[in-house]
């Protein structure tokens, strides 16, 4: 060629051409991905399930939609796994899609959103309940009831539980030896707790907190209300339930239950909060934990398994993420949240809620069944991420490999101390959520700003109570 | 170097202005159709996916809607509530501040870097740099803050241990009220100066070396040689980079939601997460879109303000 | 300023060469710091994740961070995913920014100036501000929960029309003249003259594009539910495991591996995509 600008000048257009070209057609050859066409059981009348997403992997979805299909041929089933970082990212997120009008039919609801969508969106399985009860008999007779009248709203029962974590006290055993502490008993009180923490500093020198938590709703401050015998919230029961406590539960266990959990007024300012906030504001003035955190707890598993924290409070989530981060059973133990003046604890639960929208309700509820057999959820917790709810789940063998040792705690919480209740969570749940965080992190700067900042948690909470959800 | 300008501060070529011949010519017709076609993918983009939205936002700030139920009219009720919202208020405060603290820290350390870089040195040294500062800024901001979130703890971060090293006591970076914002701010700053950096390099680029010899002949040397002269003759540039990082700055979520949550209390809380969480956490969509459109108003309004003085200390060459 | 000042600042003269070289160097270190560690600590065990100081150079590398990313969540599957929304968004953009940005330099109109004052306002528009009207808009399209939902509505772009109109700007006005004079009309001109020299300009655009939806998050989050359809920034979330009890290494290693992409592009768009910043500033 003897123009070598012409040539170039060629080279590039037909490049351009040849790219384009490429270009068309890469689109049309994905064109179902553009369009979502590939994706089976697209609008085609599959029943959808909305899931959280870090909680449900790949092979968790696999084991789901196979298992269902084995046990229901007819019927066609879409998992989406909703990537969230937390329960109220999740809900958020199965909102717009509700109000796009592209709502699923059934959805994997915490405790945080039990109310909300029982009293806005959901559907009560009292009659499917009632008329499986010879099936069900096997699974409420595994389930603790406190797990069920969390899934209760004014008298009906909106979602079966299948895993929950209540928030018990780990310990880091490296920490503990260091301190020369013994591992503390089922029995310990508040003040132990504190002298158990002097001796992790001491010890341990400074890149040490003793006690790191996270400021929100499960697991921040809301397990030092109830061990001091109080609440965010006044705390009552609906009345009702009766029809299901009757037909699936000894006397023993109908003793003091009723149709589901009330939250209304708030509390904030009660004497028996402020002592619960003072006692940590104490303990951050003396250095022995800092000032908590907010969001998911991220940071949390890799320092605790560092052994940069000494106790932390966690559920039987933490089994398996401990293990994942490398530690060895033996090297962590789990004891119950400490003694105040009464040992109630807390913790939240999750099951499938029903959607009113949702024309598959039939459907949906077999599905609900299934995803509460034990051998569903055999499968589906193999990795300890989770506690079951079925306590016939929770045994020697599953906690042989990745401890802790004293795994019993976590449905001994229930079994032992029948009063350990859900986490507080009304319908109003988002704002009673936001206000907490907001106003347990300046009250935590000092003493003296506790006083104050529960003033103002206590008109705020007045306020997001008053609002019609 | 004749024609340093603004297009958006200035009037268009002065060919815009000419005066409109009774009747078009063929020419002029072809241009009008092609202008149109030319136009038409994005002007039509635009009205579909943002002047419609818009619009929509502004109906429904008057309305009560929880998504769930139809909404229900409530007149000016919202813009009420919302004045009388404490939250509100703190957020835009917060946002405020967060935009002067985080666009002048950012433009002064992006004009620091920008001279020391322009200076002698090998060439590759200088694209080492370049790509260097530059960096951060392909990085996705949710992911980085997640990192940022490990380095800025207050008993295990990096940074606190690097403080340490010079005497520093353990900063509570993302737990205090004092510091948080700080905290916010130095992320962010972290993976934006690399914008206004690289506007400044081209912007000195583009200054003639001669100017640059006369004023040294002058005896202006240093410090004051970029004071007197190479300040007024970056101001365009000064103007687009403050533009586009104010404009940035008042719509910052990513970095405070991950790193604090807009606490403690409410000292990181900007407005974009106050309609994030109004909307998508409460349900009150009527609340957020009228929180949107005042945050609209302001990002205008602070635009507005700046082209306004810019005419004042622009200086065009 | 005061003749104070002026004295004062000329006492402290231009700094030694060496001294601003290593300045530059401590803040590209301060600049790159963080990278390096998130990078060096997915090649450490979690175990070593919080040591301080930390192992920049990882006594015992390990890639079992990365093969953990792979095991818990479909790698490919996002990527093609990010890849087909970003490159063809990047395309889009480049079509209608160039096209905007021709007939706002070069062409003469009927409401020129509002219509760009009106383009240039789209940057102003947070996007949480529109998300639930555009969400509908799509509805009312049928594409929720589709790439094309991201796509479409990202093809509008405000800054690559800008940046495209200085591009245009800055070619001498001259050529065209000379084209008309040729006989040229408005589309010949355009076609023969000008498209050809736009096309560093386009690389801009379609770099800045990439840089922008690859590490995009809020969109995607509210547009996608469905899990097939998810981008890599979704994706990593999963990494974080249930209520943040993943290992951190492995999140590292997600965000280091979605990082790869934007690094390639990076290098080789790093050119246009500097001169693409820098001409925004400046109309040559």
């Amino acid at each position: 060629m003897t123009d070598s600008h012409f040539s170039r000048r060629s080279l590039l257009r037909y490049g351009a051409y040849g790219a384009g070209a490429a270009a068309l057609a890469g689109t049309a050859a994905s064109w179902d991905r553009l369009t979502g066409a590939d994706i089976p059981g697209r609008d085609d009348g599959s029943l959808v399930v909305a899931t959280l997403g870090p909680a449900y992997g790949p092979e968790a979805i696999r084991t789901l939609t196979e298992g269902f299909r084995k046990s229901h041929p007819d019927i066609k089933l879409r998992i989406n796994a909703v990537q969230a970082t937390d329960w109220s990212d999740f809900f958020a997120k199965i909102l717009t899609q509700i109000a796009a009008g592209t709502a699923p039919d059934l959805v994997y609801v915490a405790t945080e959103g039990v109310q909300l969508f029982a009293q806005r969106l959901g559907v009560a399985l009292d009659k499917w309940v009632k008329r499986d009860a010879d099936e069900l008999r096997e699974y409420f007779a595994d389930v603790h009831p406190s797990l069920v009248e969390s899934m209760m709203y004014e008298g009906s029962l909106y979602q079966l539980p299948v895993e929950f974590n209540a928030a018990d006290i780990y310990l880091n055993s490296q920490v503990l030896k260091r301190a020369g502490a013994s591992f503390p008993a089922a029995d310990w009180t508040r003040d132990d707790f504190t002298a158990l923490l002097r001796d992790m500093k001491k010890s341990s020198g400074s890149q040490f907190t003793p006690y790191f938590w996270t400021n929100r709703l499960w697991g921040g401050v809301v397990p030092w209300l109830f061990a001091n015998d109080t609440n965010l919230l006044s705390e009552s029961k609906a009345p009702g339930g009766a029809w299901l406590w009757d037909s699936f539960y000894p006397a023993a266990d109908r003793q003091g239950r009723g149709g589901g959990y009330r939250w209304t007024t708030p509390q904030a300012t009660h004497e028996r909060v402020e002592e619960a906030y003072d006692y940590l504001a104490s303990l951050i003035q003396e250095d022995l934990c800092t000032r908590p955190e907010g969001g998911n707890g991220q940071n949390l598993i890799g320092v605790f398994s560092t052994g940069r924290v000494g106790v932390t409070p966690a559920g039987g989530f933490w089994a398996g993420g401990l293990n994942l981060a490398g530690m060895k059973p033996g090297s962590f133990d789990v004891q119950y949240f400490p003694r105040w003046r009464t040992q109630r604890m807390q913790f939240g639960a999750a099951g499938y809620a029903l959607l009113r929208t949702s024309k598959l309700q039939d459907e949906a509820w077999e599905f609900i069944k299934f995803a509460s057999r034990r051998d569903t959820l055999m499968r589906l917790f193999e990795t300890n991420q989770t506690t079951p709810a079925r306590r016939s789940m929770l045994t020697a063998d599953r906690y042989r490999e990745m401890g802790p040792s004293h795994w019993q705690v976590f449905y001994d919480t229930l079994d032992k101390f029948p009063d350990t209740g859900p986490i507080p969570a009304p319908p109003q749940v988002a704002e009673v959520e936001q206000v907490l965080l907001k106003h347990t992190g300046t009250a935590l700067a000092s003493r003296r700003s506790v006083a104050p900042a529960l003033r103002r948690m206590q008109s705020d909470l007045e306020k997001a109570m008053e609002r019609d959800v | 170097m004749t024609n340093t300008q603004i297009p958006a501060v200035r009037p268009q070529q002065p060919v815009a202005e000419a005066a409109p011949a009774p009747r078009p010519s063929a020419r002029e017709r072809g241009t009008r159709l092609l202008a149109a076609l030319f136009l038409a993918p994005t002007i039509v983009g635009i009205v579909i996916f943002t002047v419609v939205p818009i619009v929509g936002s502004i109906v429904l700030s008057l309305f009560h809607w929880n998504v769930i139920d139809s909404p229900t009219f409530a007149g000016a009720a919202n813009y009420r509530e919302m004045v009388n919202d404490s939250t509100v208020l703190v957020s835009f405060r917060n946002t405020l501040v967060f935009m002067v603290l985080a666009v002048a820290l950012q433009l002064l350390i992006a004009l620091t870097l920008a001279l020391a870089v322009n200076g002698r040195m090998p060439v590759w040294l200088r694209s080492v740099f370049r790509s260097a500062f530059f960096f951060p800024l392909i990085l996705s901001a949710a992911s980085i803050s997640v990192v940022m979130k490990y380095l800025f703890n207050q008993d295990f971060g990096l940074v606190n241990w690097l403080l340490g090293l010079i005497g520093i006591a353990p900063v509570p970076w993302l737990t205090s009220e004092n510091s948080a914002m700080a905290a916010v701010i130095l992320v962010y700053v972290w993976q934006q100066f690399g914008f206004s950096f690289l506007l400044f390099v081209g912007g000195l680029n583009n200054i003639p070396k001669e100017i640059h010899e006369a004023a040294s002949l002058d005896g202006a040397t240093g410090l004051r040689k970029h004071l007197s002269v190479t300040l007024p003759l970056l101001s365009p540039t000064l103007l687009v980079a403050s533009v586009v990082g104010i404009i940035n700055a008042l719509q910052v979520f990513e970095q405070p939601y991950v790193l604090t949550n807009g606490g403690p209390g409410d000292s990181t809380r900007t407005v974009v997460m106050v309609i994030y969480e109004t909307a998508f956490e409460q349900l009150r969509f009527g609340e957020a879109s009228a929180v949107g459109v005042l945050l609209f108003v302001l990002v205008m309004a602070v635009t507005a303000l700046q082209f306004r003085l810019s005419r004042r200390f622009v200086h065009y060459q | 300023m005061s003749q104070a000042t002026l004295t004062a600042s000329r006492a402290r003269h231009t700094l030694a060469p060496w001294a601003r070289i290593a300045g530059l160097a401590v803040c590209a270190l301060l600049t790159l710091g963080p990278v390096i560690w998130t990078v060096s600590t997915s090649l450490r065990t979690p175990a070593e994740s919080f040591d301080l100081p930390p192992k920049i150079i990882p006594t015992s590398p390990t890639i079992e961070s990365y093969r953990g990313v792979f095991d818990q969540i479909d790698v490919w599957l996002l990527a093609l995913n990010s890849t087909l929304v970003t490159a063809l968004i990047a395309v889009g953009q480049m079509i209608t920014a160039g096209l905007a940005g021709y007939a706002f330099a070069r062409l003469e109109f009927r409401f020129k100036k509002p219509l760009f004052g009106l383009v240039l306002a789209t940057m102003m528009v947070p996007l949480q501000v529109t998300i639930v009207p555009v969400f509908l808009v799509l509805k009312s399209m049928g594409l929720t929960d589709t790439l094309l939902g991201l796509i479409i509505p990202a093809f509008p772009t405000a800054f690559g029309t800008f940046l495209m109109r200085q591009y245009f700007l800055g070619m001498p006005k001259d050529l065209g003249e000379a084209a008309m004079l040729d006989g040229c009309g408005p589309w010949r001109t355009f076609r023969s003259v000008y498209a050809p020299l736009a096309t560093p300009g386009l690389a801009i655009v379609g770099v800045l594009a990439f840089n922008y939806h690859w590490n995009e998050f809020f969109r995607p989050l509210i547009l996608e539910t469905s899990g097939q359809n998810y981008t890599l920034p979704l994706g990593l979330v999963s990494l974080q495991g249930n209520l943040g009890t993943g290992s951190i290494s492995v999140v590292l290693a997600g965000v280091v591996l979605s990082m790869i992409p934007a690094v390639a592009v990076f290098v080789v768009g790093q050119r246009p995509l500097r001169e693409g910043i820098t001409s925004a500033g400046v109309n040559r």
